[in-house]
């Protein structure tokens, strides 16, 4: 490793214009009881536009993406401190409504998982518990989402029989198309791509890009190909710091920082 | 080779020896088993006839069946099963979904694994000093809250181990949608684990069906026939301790009929149990 490059990198030289900035993340501290996994971490997320974290194993870039839902408050033990302004609201502070930030900041995992439902009622059960909307006008977001979720064309014959038969790649774009249909402003997306095969990776991918025109995505992704691919800014996490945040054609040819040109070039990680 | 052939002979010896003991001690299991199963076929098979199931419970030496009984048992689970149910349903998933490490959580499911193995004359003497000595008379209700109590431990464990097999992804991505968590349980988590819970239920009815201690302190038991659940009410084990220890040779041989309907309710409650948690274990 080349000492003399900057090890550090202020992150806040990197800037986006504060009226597209639509997640900032301000200072975030996160603690697994006493153990502390994210320090000082901010960060502003573009709106419609894709933002990547990359990064070498447990070092807090899922968890990063966990505060941004607040999907660990369902942990005791748990907790975040710092401020995330969603839209200008901090959504770490007492008292925010956690089901109403869920239903605008979704979240797609690792591993598919439908529900034990018709593929129909998979894409439904979200709109239903905010929207009660009339047959036809549910048929329609249904669709909607499938086809935003490039799932359509091969379910649309079978939107009665279970979610549980559709392949993983299959079942991985049902739970793109559960969680769109709700109509979200943020889509959070863990490792999606892990547990699928290359060509279903491919035609996720692809539906990535085409999301990212009506909505903010922020991808945690292993796969460097995959964050240059689809990403418009990158974030290089390491031992729960943020160690260089940029543009993502910046950052894969000209990195700033010793750590983060040494895990792209794959020296380590 | 550093292993002596000596040794090697050894353990081949030892190995004999060890298999011969395991096949040798099922053969004497399965073979009580078999006896069990065979004099029970072959005794019960000659007092059943229409009558079993259409006459009720005689007097000795005039014709007559197990219809009261056969009836009576069936109310009598359904409503130990419809209270179990509930409540080992409702406990389970507070174990499983919220309870946590908590310590009165903890002691919840210590008690419930001690009320599991409780041997069920305690829970008969129970129910007939809170619900039959206060109101003065053995009754329907009281014989299916004993076998309730019986019940419901069994099902409020195998819920809560069902629940907990769940992925957590599957209750994150519920939660992830903004569905609260007591909705993620009843519209995700219970439907998912639905085939193990009812495997459960079923494993509890098999137990209680043929629990007779508890009954003989609250249903007792009727000679006639009655669905007046807050009298006395006949039920199979009770008629057939009644009937089995007899001197007359007709109500022995309803006794064995009855035996073998108990059996024969509890192989097809299992034979169900099995297909529905291997119908989970391939989904």
């Amino acid at each position: 490793m080349n000492s003399l490059a900057p090890d550090a990198f202020d992150t806040s030289i990197v800037s986006i214009a504060p009226d597209r900035v639509k997640l900032d993340i301000q200072e975030l501290d996160f603690f697994y009881g006493k153990n502390r996994v994210l320090k000082g971490v901010s960060l502003g997320v573009a709106r419609n536009a894709v933002t990547a974290l990359i990064g070498p194993s447990g070092c807090g870039k899922s968890t990063l993406l966990r505060s941004l839902n607040r999907m660990y408050a369902l942990y005791p033990g748990q907790r975040a401190t710092g401020r995330i302004l969603f839209d200008g609201e901090d959504i770490l502070k007492a008292g925010t409504d956690l089901s109403m930030l869920r239903a605008k900041i979704g979240m797609v995992f690792q591993k598919p998982t439908p529900f034990p439902m018709s593929i129909h009622d998979n894409v439904a059960f979200g709109v239903r518990l905010y929207e009660s909307l009339r047959k036809a006008e549910m048929a329609d977001r249904v669709e909607d989402a499938l086809r935003r979720a490039a799932l359509w064309d091969e379910v649309k014959d079978q939107l009665h029989a279970s979610g549980l038969g559709l392949s993983g790649g299959q079942q991985q774009r049902l739970c793109v198309a559960r969680c769109i249909a709700v109509k979200p402003e943020v889509l959070l997306l863990d490792e999606p791509t892990s547990a699928l095969d290359p060509i279903s990776s491919a035609k996720l991918e692809e539906t990535v890009t085409q999301l990212k025109a009506d909505y903010t995505i922020v991808i945690v992704t292993h796969n460097l190909g995959q964050a240059a691919r689809l990403s418009d800014h990158t974030g290089f996490m390491y031992l729960g710091e943020l160690v260089e945040f940029g543009e993502t054609a910046g950052m894969f040819t000209k990195p700033v920082t010793s750590r983060a040109s040494d895990y792209i070039t794959g020296r380590f990680g | 080779m550093a292993v002596s052939s000596a040794r090697i002979a050894g353990r081949r010896v030892g190995n004999a020896v060890f298999v011969g003991a395991c096949v040798l001690v099922t053969v004497l299991a399965l073979a009580a088993l078999a006896a069990i199963l065979w004099s029970l076929a072959s005794q019960g098979v000659g007092g059943l006839n229409l009558a079993v199931f259409t006459k009720s419970t005689p007097a000795p030496g005039s014709p007559g069946g197990l219809a009261n009984a056969i009836v009576g048992s069936i109310m009598l689970g359904l409503l130990a099963m419809a209270i179990a149910v509930v409540i080992g349903i409702l406990a389970g998933t507070w174990l499983a979904e919220y309870a946590g490490d908590s310590r009165y959580g903890s002691a919840v499911r210590f008690l419930n694994d001690v009320l599991l193995s409780a041997p069920s004359i305690l829970v008969g003497l129970f129910v007939y000093e809170i619900l039959v000595a206060p109101f003065g008379g053995f009754s329907g209700l009281a014989g299916g809250v004993a076998l309730a109590l019986l019940a419901a431990p069994v099902i409020t464990r195998t819920t809560e181990d069902v629940l907990k097999l769940q992925a957590t992804a599957l209750r994150e991505a519920g939660v992830a949608l903004g569905t609260p968590v007591w909705r993620v349980i009843g519209k995700i988590l219970w439907r998912s684990g639905a085939s193990g819970i009812i495997t459960g239920a079923l494993l509890a009815f098999a137990r209680i069906s043929g629990e007779t201690a508890p009954l003989l302190f609250t249903a007792l038991n009727n000679q006639f026939f009655s669905l007046d659940m807050t009298k006395p009410m006949a039920n199979l084990p009770v008629v057939i301790f009644q009937f089995a220890l007899s001197a007359y040779d007709d109500w022995r041989r309803l006794a064995w009929a009855g035996a073998l309907i108990i059996a024969v309710s509890v192989l097809g409650v299992t034979i169900i149990a099995r297909i529905l948690s291997q119908e989970q274990k391939r989904s």
